[in-house]
């Protein structure tokens, strides 16, 4: 009964101060402190966004950025959690990955693309490799430690129940991991749409990066704000399907407690 | 005695690393990769070790520093201050919630042009991306660190006529301080990836500007070069705020 109005009162405070920004926003060039010229209106922008929206190359660079990300995040993710895991169980696996990944933890992860640009020219390729390595860092760090940090006495009651070790880890100790592997999805994807964006913005003859940066360099402004806010929109709402997602997947343990 | 096992312990603990760097070696010495694709890594390393005695890896090195510092120490003085309003003025925190909420998932790269377009090309817009960037922890720690102070404590400043300011200042702040410390650890590498990512996209020299205009005249030796100074100076700016944290918090735990 109550669930709605809950619900139409989270959006109320969520949709309402952005109004408010939006104003503000469309109130400063009124105010002769900024250059219309520098600072498209909201009104500007919005129609530039509607144009957009009716182009269909603009969905072909949306999607490619989209694509290009998600499957970075993919790849990172089918490597980064058996590694994370088997890293966890086995002390000879953690001694010979342990070290290359602290070592190359703090690499600055945009700066793979240069690299890679090198390898495999400019284009889907490369981004994505760049985004599966810089992914599979913290995916494998987060399952390491959540796998690590399992309850011993979940282990103990299972080997005491006679569980083998695969099933340990399949029945046990994933299941018990999820919210850290889950946790350290989320940072992967934030850092898939900056590397995407970034790799476009760098080189790239397609993607909402290059779409960007194009409009910047022909002076169309208020197309170049209507591109940031479309991409925003994008990597917000794929932010919050991953929370509805983990809360949905971690019912069974009660909220995941994250952001939102 | 013990000291010596430890570090023998340790540099063993090390062999994947010179494991992979032997078969680099291997691999590009018996010429099975072409030098444009990998180079040997005694190519690299002679190369670097090269750019540190005629010093030209120091001069873009610190143009990236300094962008990413500044940018850093405005993001930090701004987010905690915003951080520390949100907390205690209720208006200010319904009206700061949702760009907080919005912008700590968006990718942030996206407004370098606007940036451009604002700040002009040299240092101005690359700092305004890493304070654009790393804000966004500093708020949210800030928030976090002030909210754990109790009631009790507050009320008890007030009465004993503590002013608002005096409160945030001699009880707020000094609460939080362990949280903003975490805060200060998870922003500093975002400054100095935004540092790094803003030259490699604008040019301008630095770090990132280099390893770009390497990329473009396939240099893979100066490629590589680059990558290592910032993967050491990453290393060496976690290690720092590691052992600058132990040394503040002291009296924390």
């Amino acid at each position: 009964m109550t669930a709605m109005p809950a619900f139409l009162g989270k959006a109320a405070s969520f949709v309402l101060p952005l109004m408010i920004w939006v104003a503000i926003w469309a109130a400063l060039p009124h105010l002769d402190l900024i250059d219309p010229s520098f600072l498209p209106s909201p009104a500007m922008v919005a129609i530039a966004l509607q144009k957009l929206a009716m182009q269909f190359s603009f969905y072909q660079d949306l999607g490619v950025t989209v694509y290009r990300s998600l499957a970075g995040l993919l790849l990172g993710t089918i490597i980064g959690v058996p590694l994370g895991a088997w890293m966890a169980v086995s002390p000879r696996a953690e001694g010979f990955f342990g070290p290359i990944v602290k070592s190359t933890y703090s690499l600055p992860k945009t700066a793979l693309v240069p690299l890679l640009m090198l390898w495999f020219g400019i284009g889907s390729t490369t981004s994505i490799l760049a985004i599966t390595l810089s992914t599979a860092l913290p995916m494998i760090i987060y399952t390491f430690h959540a796998v690590q940090d399992t309850p011993r006495i979940l282990l103990w009651s299972a080997r005491g129940m006679g569980t083998g070790r695969k099933d340990l880890m399949w029945l046990v100790q994933l299941p018990a991991s999820m919210h850290g592997i889950l946790t350290g999805a989320r940072i992967a994807l934030g850092f898939s749409f900056v590397i995407a964006v970034a790799a476009e913005m760098i080189a790239a003859k397609i993607g909402i990066g290059k779409l960007i940066f194009m409009y910047g360099e022909n002076g169309s402004y208020d197309y170049m704000f209507a591109a940031v806010v479309a991409i925003v929109a994008v990597a917000c709402l794929a932010d919050a399907l991953l929370v509805a997602l983990t809360d949905h997947l971690l019912r069974w343990q009660g909220r995941s407690n994250m952001l939102g | 005695m013990s000291h010596v096992k430890k570090l023998t312990d340790s540099l063993i603990a090390l062999y994947p690393i010179v494991l992979v760097a032997i078969v680099w070696e291997g691999v590009t010495r018996a010429g099975l990769v072409p030098p444009t694709f990998l180079p040997p890594l005694s190519d690299v390393l002679a190369s670097l070790w090269q750019q540190i005695v005629s010093g030209e890896i120091f001069e873009p090195l610190a143009v990236s520093l300094y962008r990413a510092a500044v940018g850093l120490l405005i993001a930090m003085a701004e987010g905690i201050v915003i951080g520390f309003l949100m907390s205690q003025i209720r208006w200010f925190r319904w009206l700061m919630n949702p760009v907080v909420l919005l912008g700590f998932p968006a990718p942030k790269v996206a407004f370098l042009p606007i940036f451009i377009l604002w700040f002009g090309i040299d240092h101005l817009s690359k700092i305004a991306l890493v304070t654009f960037t790393s804000i966004f922890p500093f708020i949210i720690v800030a928030q976090a660190g002030a909210e754990t102070v109790s009631r009790v404590q507050l009320w008890a400043a007030r009465a004993m006529g503590e002013t608002r300011l005096g409160i945030l200042w001699r009880i707020i702040l000094p609460a939080a301080f362990p949280s903003l410390m975490s805060g200060v650890r998870v922003a500093v590498p975002y400054a100095l990836i935004s540092a790094f990512t803003a030259e490699m996209i604008a040019g301008g020299g630095g770090l990132g500007g280099n390893l770009v205009y390497a990329q473009r005249f396939f240099e893979t030796t100066t490629v590589f070069t680059i990558l290592i100074v910032m993967l050491v100076a990453g290393w060496l700016a976690d290690h720092g705020i590691i052992v600058l944290r132990r040394r503040l918090l002291r009296w924390h735990n």
